[in-house]
């Protein structure tokens, strides 16, 4: 199953030099939240998909629905690209705001389109090569479609010229988009306005300023949010039931769970708080369904309470978590590692649970899968922890292989070995703790899911021995679980002195500091955890002992994951930090500078 | 054929005279009249007093946190709506530290029975204010009286659109179980407040007090239980608590409403994976 991505031998690291021969850009759509900035950053991505390049996007969008800044970076590249680069080749900008508070990150021979009055080319000694260029999407929108939301399709148009794509590539992507729900002469205007554009920027642009794209064979491959990917693996995986309350940025996964489910005999509720999510989702799991729920920051707050009683009562159940930055309702448009500890530590009493962390939209799909799987087996609360930057952004990746997928339900019996069950005991104390489920309306099987401590039935006992056997029976199921954990990886270089740890959405500009590492003749690896509990401690201590210098990369201001290993690992190596508490994720440079620097 | 014994798991443990056994006895009566088969049968607790009552009663249960038995009740129903499944709450369960999940279980009008047993008091940690305690009354956290004006589950049932509303009497169980009957024959959500002395930590609102101030709307002329200001202004006597069918009308239960096919229970659903259809899906990322 877990084999969608490359494996790290099979990448080839490409180094700085040979980029700058476009086989890796990126485009940025910048303006005001109600700008259309989203619809042209996803189209823009589809069409660059589909011209067989590796995509990552990302969005920098305030809490707010109209009004404030917001921008979207399309990534692409030849090469399998798993985050941001450092620069942007392309700035296509609504207003000059925008121009101003990306400047920097402007390639050399970057070019910028702007869409404003007060634009003007900044002094030379500011633009270092970039070409600045006035396009007043705006008011050609209007003069020559007569609405001003055309800018946005005219500006697909302008790009498509600069990158040089094949037209007819914008043409049915609009078609698609539009002709189901708007009708034919909405995509015939459309695909008007995308000639415009292209002609246009023919018109403002020299030949020397295109970053023309080589087209490549599309190779299976497909463009996905996590979130979306959380939600095909639980529907690949046999969910039948979510419950879920709206919050940032986890919603999509139910906004697109509930297109599917009814179809699939299923069903989504929405409930009046994240209290009555998990709960809910516990109600359906005891009661027979593949169950999920999903959240962030302050409904996993909310959570906690249900998660010990899924813990006491072994009820399996499946939580996403996409983090946003905290703490309180902190900042619900940006993406954070700031709530790894609550779901491993948070609750009240001790309890078996399990945390998984996918790296790539491939393991939302595949953890989502095993997430249910594990879930069933060992009877505990397995949460799936991504963040918004995972959540919410879009990547490719090869096409999911649901041949792949298996359904397994664990102890839970058949109605027929029920019957032929003596004495069921739905809290059988048993060598690997784990005990066998029956559903209610099953002949023989009636029991309690019980939240105080309970005896082999479930039902109330407060013996001080039973409550040993019982601590013990649940606390010693994960104890021979770790074959059906996913290991961490080792990505670069087989042997190196440097040495990153990190999980999540991290990985993309881990992965690229390591090749401007090797660039720099710095060689370096990455342990990327994909299991956070129970924690990997042998892969985590022989890596602590194969490298010199440990850096731990997280999106967070404490260290929340250098915590847990000096939890885990005694003793434990010298760990350093690279933290950013920022609202925007890390950039590769982030990460390369203090390793270079701690070389000086 | 069923008996009371069917339901029958031990004999409870609540202190003599308590009300939780005339709810006991009244639920098996009402699953005797139904003649269901215990395993058909779930029954979800909250925390309080009344969350023994798993322990006793042969059936299927969920015994879940304080507060939380409606979330927990809906997605069991609607997981296999073939299932009877009964909720009990006591007063602090339902009307406090449950109250959001009470009221949107019922409008969402989920087919489950909800039996609120009222005692008016906090009684398994001691006897503290509930939020039905009468103002005024002295308890553990009110040694002055209470200065919360109590509320009336019922009330609040008729306001947010509740389909079933009753009220019975500990006292009086085999009316008691002839509510709980109809409720659960009920298509949609069906709520039985139930007075319940508490004997030990209440002995203001006890079984003669009880018996002096309820009134049955069966016995009130004209009274209707289909006509909704009838039902209000029954909830709305300054002298007297209504008991009986308070009010009741016909709207599409949750499980229809969302439910694919009800005959077709998710719980059953065979989850063999379709990798054609889910292909096809994939396709639309492409």
């Amino acid at each position: 199953m877990l084999s969608n991505w490359p494996t790290p031998e099979a990448l080839e690291w490409t180094s700085q030099d040979e980029r700058s021969m476009i086989k890796d850009l990126a485009v940025m759509i910048a303006g005001k939240a109600g700008d259309g900035v989203l619809f042209t950053g996803n189209v823009l991505a589809k069409v660059l998909k589909r011209h067989g390049w590796e995509i990552v996007t990302s969005r920098d969008f305030p809490s707010n629905i109209r009004g404030e800044s917001t921008c979207y970076t399309v990534r692409a590249s030849l090469d399998k690209i798993y985050g941001l680069s450092d620069q942007v080749n392309i700035l296509l900008a609504f207003d000059c705001e925008a121009i101003l508070a990306h400047l920097p990150e402007i390639a050399a021979n970057g070019i910028v389109f702007c869409d404003g009055q007060g634009m003007t080319t900044p002094p030379p000694e500011q633009t270092l090569g970039r070409t600045f260029h006035r396009f007043s999407l705006r008011a050609l929108a209007r003069e020559q479609f007569g609405q001003e939301i055309f800018k946005n399709v005219i500006a697909l148009g302008a790009l498509s010229y600069v990158l040089d794509l094949d037209a007819s590539l914008l043409d049915g992507i609009i078609s698609e988009m539009f002709l189901k729900r708007k009708g034919e002469e909405v995509v015939r205007k459309n695909v008007q306005a995308a000639r415009f554009g292209y002609d246009k920027a023919r018109e403002i642009t020299a030949e020397t300023e295109r970053h023309p794209l080589a087209k490549k064979a599309d190779d299976d491959q497909v463009l996905i949010s996590g979130n979306e990917a959380i939600g095909l693996g639980a529907l690949a995986a046999g969910c039948r039931y979510f419950a879920a309350y709206p919050i940032c940025p986890a919603t999509e996964i139910w906004q697109w769970l509930v297109h599917y489910l009814p179809g699939f005999g299923g069903a989504v509720v929405q409930t009046e708080d994240e209290l009555a999510a998990l709960n809910m989702t516990l109600g359906a799991s005891f009661a027979g369904a593949r169950a999920m729920t999903s959240t962030s920051g302050p409904g996993a707050s909310l959570m906690m309470e249900a998660f010990s009683l899924a813990g006491m009562a072994e009820i399996p159940a499946v939580i996403a978590h996409v983090q946003r930055m905290g703490p309180a309702t902190g900042m619900p448009t940006k993406s954070q590692q700031g709530d790894v500890l609550q779901w491993i530590f948070g609750s009240h009493g001790e309890f078996p649970r399990i945390v998984l962390a996918p790296g790539t939209v491939g393991e939302c799909f595949e953890l989502t899968v095993r997430a249910f799987n594990l879930a069933d087996k060992y009877q505990c609360p397995v949460i799936i922890l991504t963040e918004l930057d995972m959540g919410q952004n879009f990547r490719t990746t090869r096409a999911f292989d649901f041949s792949g997928v298996r359904i397994e339900r664990g102890k839970l019996l058949s109605t027929g070995e029920l019957l032929g069950t003596a004495d069921f005991k739905r809290y059988e104390i048993t060598a690997d703790g784990i005990s066998p489920r029956s559903l209610p309306s099953w002949k023989n099987g009636v029991h309690l899911a019980e939240s105080l401590e309970h005896d082999e039935k479930g039902y109330r006992d407060e013996d001080p021995l039973n409550r040993r056997r019982m601590m013990e029976k649940r606390m010693r199921k994960l104890d021979q679980a770790s074959p059906d954990f996913c290991a961490p990886q080792v990505w670069g270089c087989q042997k190196a002195e440097v040495g990153f740890i990190g999980f999540g959405s991290t990985l993309g500009a881990i992965l690229e500091a390591v090749e401007q590492l090797r660039a720099k003749s710095v060689p370096s690896r990455f342990l990327q955890l994909r299991t956070l509990w129970p924690f990997p401690a042998a892969e985590v201590r022989a890596f602590l002992a194969e490298s010199r210098d440990i850096f731990v990369v997280e999106h967070n201001f404490s260290g929340e994951l250098a915590t847990l290993i000096k939890s885990q690992v005694s003793p434990c190596a010298e760990l350093n930090n690279i933290l950013n508490y920022s609202t925007l994720p890390f950039t590769p440079r982030e990460i390369v500078e203090p390793v270079l620097r701690s070389r000086r | 054929m069923k008996v009371k014994a069917s339901y029958h798991r031990l004999d409870p443990t609540w202190c003599n005279g308590c009300g939780l056994f005339g709810v006991f006895d009244a639920l098996k009566r009402a699953a005797v009249a139904l003649a269901i088969e215990p395993e058909e049968l779930v029954i979800v607790t909250g925390i309080g007093c009344h969350g023994r009552l798993n322990n006793y009663f042969r059936a299927y249960g969920f015994h879940g946190l304080h507060g939380r038995t409606m979330p927990v009740a809906t997605g069991i129903k609607l997981v296999n709506p073939g299932l009877q499944v009964v909720a009990v709450s006591g007063d602090g369960d339902a009307y406090s530290i449950g109250l959001g999940h009470f009221l949107h279980a019922l409008r969402k009008n989920v087919g489950l029975t909800y039996i609120v047993v009222d005692n008016r008091i906090y009684a398994l940690t001691q006897g503290q204010a509930s939020p039905t305690t009468d103002f005024g009354m002295v308890t553990m956290s009110t040694p002055v009286g209470s200065k919360d004006y109590p509320i009336d589950g019922p009330s609040l049932a008729l306001a947010a659109g509740g389909t079933f509303i009753a009220r019975g009497f500990s006292g009086e169980v085999a009316h008691l179980a002839s509510l709980i009957e109809r409720g659960m024959k009920h298509d949609g959500f069906a709520l039985i407040d139930v007075l319940s002395p508490c004997v030990t930590h209440n002995k203001l609102n006890s079984y003669d007090w009880y018996k002096k101030h309820i009134l049955h709307v069966e016995e009130v002329p004209g009274y209707s239980p289909r006509a909704k200001a009838k039902a209000w202004e029954a909830l709305n006597d300054p002298e007297k608590i209504a008991v009986g069918l308070i009010y009741e009308e016909d709207k599409p239960s949750f499980e229809e409403l969302v439910l694919p096919d009800r005959e077709k229970p998710i719980a059953s659903l065979d989850l063999k994976v379709d990798v054609p259809r889910l292909g096809k899906i994939m396709d639309g990322f492409r």
